[in-house]
């Protein structure tokens, strides 16, 4: 057990005041140290409170089969002790500071998010600057923290019938690039992981080149950067990580998936493959993904749920990633409905899309959407850390997200039209249905 | 995923407060402007963005003064209010909605009716003129009504072939019986066959009243500018005559001995469960203390559950415990779930620790670090426009005061080790309790046999 460090919670206060909490490119300080870390700096003192968000850019896009889920394991090994601090003292000593945490991992990167009192600032930063490079991987620990990887693989995937086909469907509509497994990983790979690989993986991919810290909220910039440079900058870099080189093939012709399984409702779910975010084509499909499946007025969801009564929900859109992924079309559909005239639907209300495109009305509103949600997201320390975050790692920038709206406006409305035909094509779509077998229909 | 966001974390949000020293985070006041048809709104101006929140609660709109037979129908009444007026049909409401790129939602609780709306500020008296006309000229139109229904019975097959939403419905069925606080607002097949839309609309007739709202905006409008649109929209919801006074609810059902029921889910990996017991009121002065012991028990990552059944023996993804309160009474409830095999281990750790908690309490470090958690982590539930409205909204409704937080923190900050076991002695059972597994029979009956007689159902047997 190490020593609690010291915070003293209430001493340090400062006093906070409800301020116009901006956000704009200019507002955000950004540094770069010499071993590579790149930093964000917001500050706001709208609540006492500050986001200490840590992403690396790190995911299932960099396993390999037999390490499948590792990125995801060494997430949750990352509050499993250092030399420095314990097994389980990063929580402790952050809840006793008032702090929670949270962490997550995707295809392209793994986030470490901190949310705490102003005063835990220094000690959260010395914590968060240690498990870059000082976990210890315990076997004991080791061996625990898989069966709670397992338990979260059978509470996500393996219990919920949805999740199962869309493994499937991920795994049919990609064969090659590493997209083809869900970040959860296979259970024989969670089963079978081995120390050595782990800890490999872990010191090619958690260095502080391969990573970038924002931190929004209640703190003084010049205060929070010393502490930065005081924690951070004797990290030592690493070697840039081995690039991702595999490319997808193009898909030649349609795929299919059937599973029969115990279950009292069916399961569907329709993909294309879709260009990656830096694309151009993006921003189209993600405004043909608002008409298509966003809100009650969208257009799946009228037909399949309001009028023809097939399905339960519609969801799904265009996936938001560094290498192309898939433009998903998930429907829950009642039971004992026909998976064939659902799909047969679908395919109708896309046809017409790729016949007439959208409407004026759908284009505005969609951007409208696009608008609304960008200011909805900016309440909170934590909606802004976060999109810093993912414009940092996912589009190359942070100040990409500023130029957001701005791409989404430049859209012009033929283009949803084109984006359809190119994309959400035959040859292009893999289709997964799960039927039930032996459950009450 | 690190965890999951429990249930836990959302019972905080509801009823938690406080943060500590001189200038502690406060839930600023804001100012009570009262409508021409008696309707009180609570209003607190936020210049940072271009949005505006609304929120409102209708006293007796909740599942709780629905008859019993007809489970879910306020659930029902809320959805439907949302599809169709005289004005305007169903798809023409979500057609404007989501137009504006706006967010509204009706939906019923126990003891409420709940509005939600919120938008850029340019789309706000749009979005309150939609609002308005949903709550006042709804037509319950006998083919919504038949959609709506149809779906939900359909929707109650989805929840049971996933055991994890599942074992929450069989819970409160469980648990409250036939009395009116369990009742669930998804209903039941048997419940929602026997519904008809005529009946829908009396029962939006008899419960949603302008008297009984509460509302609260927080957003980027000028006081005189609200009070011109509310007036406009809102303000023309007339009070439909005297009202019968809503029923008292009776006494929440306590449990005597241990009443043990097992869901047989054939093809299910993991056993869920849920474990409940007497709790206690909202606003109870027992609330600072219960939330000081119950987050060492379950609520937050290191508690002694999740410590214990995840960190320790990698049992479980997640392990928790909450209070759910109730303006008469409220409940206490731990839950997890693991792979078959090991249901039997991880029940015999949880009820040992809930017993070591009751005889030994917590060390006095532990106390402290509960205390500091509660209250650093109070800011952020009220970071923006939406949560504070709500607060407002609910700390009102129930009559709590707005400086409700203010005193609840004082008193976490105090909480001593003294009080944190008396609250654990007093609320986390050892008896008296129900306990519900979903989980496949097969493979988890012999373990389960110890605790005592189960009564079993299958999951695809009708109802909870």
């Amino acid at each position: 057990m190490q020593k609690k460090l010291l915070i003293a919670l209430v001493a340090l206060l400062a006093c906070s005041t409800f301020l116009a909490a901006a956000f704009r490119k200019e507002d955000i300080k950004v540094y770069k140290l010499d071993n590579g870390l790149k930093i964000l700096i917001l500050e706001d003192h709208n609540i006492p409170q500050v986001a200490l968000y840590t992403y690396f850019r790190v995911g299932s896009r960099n396993e390999r089969p037999g390490l499948t889920g590792v990125s995801h394991f060494i997430e949750h090994m990352m509050f499993n002790g250092t030399k420095k601090i314990g097994p389980g003292d990063f929580d402790r000593k952050m809840e006793f500071s008032g702090g929670a945490n949270n962490a997550f991992t995707g295809e392209d990167m793994t986030g470490y998010t901190d949310w705490f009192p102003p005063a835990a600032l220094e000690p959260m930063m010395e914590m968060e600057a240690d498990r870059i490079q000082g976990l210890l991987f315990e076997p004991q620990v080791f061996e625990s923290e898989r069966g709670v990887i397992a338990s979260e693989r059978r509470m996500g995937v393996e219990n919920n019938n949805d999740s199962i086909l869309s493994e499937n469907v991920r795994a049919t509509a990609i064969m090659a690039h590493p997209y083809h497994w869900d970040v959860i990983g296979w259970m024989s790979d969670i089963l079978n992981w081995k120390r050595d690989d782990v800890m490999a993986y872990y010191r090619t991919f958690y260095s502080p080149n391969n990573a970038v810290l924002i931190i929004v909220g209640d703190f003084e910039s010049a205060k929070a950067l010393d502490l930065i440079k005081k924690y951070f900058a004797g990290i030592p870099s690493g070697p840039p990580p081995p690039a991702v080189t595999t490319v997808e093939p193009p898909q030649m012709g349609p795929k299919q998936v059937l599973i029969r399984k115990e279950a009292q409702t069916p399961s569907f779910d329709m993909v294309f493959h879709a260009p990656n975010c830096q694309s151009p084509d993006f921003y189209p499909l993600s405004i043909l993904d608002m008409v298509l499946l966003n809100g009650e007025s969208s257009r799946l969801y009228r037909r399949l749920v309001r009028e023809e009564q097939l399905a339960l929900n519609v969801f799904g859109g265009i996936g938001e990633t560094i290498d192309p992924l898939l433009f998903e079309i998930y429907v829950k559909p009642r039971p004992g409905v026909d998976l064939n005239r659902l799909e047969a639907v679908i395919e109708e209300e896309l046809d017409k899309i790729k016949k007439e495109g959208i409407t004026e009305k759908e284009y505005q509103k969609a951007q409208n959407m696009i608008r609304s949600d960008f200011y909805f997201g900016l309440q909170t320390n934590a909606g802004k850390a976060g999109r810093l975050g993912r414009a940092e790692v996912l589009y190359g920038s942070f100040e990409k997200l500023f130029a957001q709206m701005d791409n989404y406006a430049a859209v012009k409305r033929e283009q949803i039209q084109e984006a359809a035909k190119k994309y959400l094509t035959e040859n292009n779509k893999t289709v997964g249905k799960l039927i039930p077998e032996g459950g009450v229909q | 995923m690190k965890r999951f966001s429990a249930a836990a974390i959302l019972a905080i949000i509801v009823l938690v407060s406080a943060y500590p020293g001189e200038c502690a985070f406060k839930l600023p006041s804001p100012e009570k402007v009262a409508l021409k048809n008696g309707l009180t709104l609570f209003y607190f101006k936020n210049v940072d963005y271009p949005l505006i929140s609304f929120r409102m609660l209708v006293r007796g709109a909740g599942s709780a003064f629905e008859p019993g037979e007809f489970e879910g129908m306020a659930a029902l009444t809320a959805e439907l209010l949302q599809k169709g007026t005289a004005k305007t049909d169903a798809a023409a409401i979500a057609e404007a909605v989501d137009f504006m790129g706006a967010r509204f939602d009706i939906s019923a609780g126990s003891e409420n009716a709940s509005i939600m709306a919120e938008s850029l500020s340019e789309h706000f008296p749009r979005l309150m003129e939609i609002a308005a006309d949903c709550l006042m000229n709804s037509l319950f139109k006998e083919d919504e009504f038949a959609k709506e229904r149809s779906k939900r019975i359909d929707n109650i097959k989805a929840i049971k072939d996933n055991p994890g939403s599942a074992v929450r419905p069989y819970f409160t069925k469980a648990y409250f019986g036939a009395h009116p606080m369990g009742h669930l607002a998804s209903g039941t097949e048997s419940s929602l066959k026997k519904m008809t839309a005529s009946g829908v609309k009396d029962f939006y007739k008899k419960y949603y009243r302008p008297e009984r709202a509460i509302a609260a905006v927080v957003g980027n409008i000028e006081k005189a500018k609200l009070i011109e649109v509310l007036e406009a929209t809102l303000g023309r919801w007339n009070v439909p005559g005297p009202a019968a006074p809503l029923p008292v609810p009776p006494n929440f059902p306590k449990p005597k001995g241990k009443k043990l029921v097992l869901i047989d889910k054939p093809d299910a990996t993991q056993a869920y469960w849920i474990l409940g017991a007497p709790g206690y009121p909202l606003g109870d002065k027992i609330t600072p203390q219960a939330d000081v012991m119950n987050t060492l028990i379950g609520g937050r990552f290191t508690s002694w559950l999740s410590t214990e059944l995840r960190i320790k023996r990698g049992l479980t993804y997640g392990a928790s415990s909450y209070f759910q309160t109730w303006s008469i009474d409220g409940l206490f409830a731990a839950s997890s779930y693991t792979k078959n095999d090991k249901i039997g281990e991880m029940l015999d750790i949880t009820f040992d620790l809930l017993k070591k908690a009751r005889r030994e309490g917590f060390a006095a470090e532990e106390v402290e670090s509960s205390r500091n958690y509660l209250q650093g982590q109070f800011p952020q539930r009220l970071e923006s426009n939406g949560s504070k409205a709500g607060a407002y909204a609910m700390l009102a409704f129930f009559n709590l005061g707005f400086d409700y937080y203010d005193r609840y923190l004082a008193k976490v900050q105090a909480a001593s080790r003294a009080e944190a076991k008396a609250a654990a002695v007093k609320l986390l059972p050892e008896t008296d309790f129900v306990l519900v597994v979903v989980g496949k029979a097969a493979e988890i009956r012999k373990q389960l046999e110890k605790y005592g007689t189960w009564t079993e159902k299958k999951i695809t047997d009708p109802d909870f």
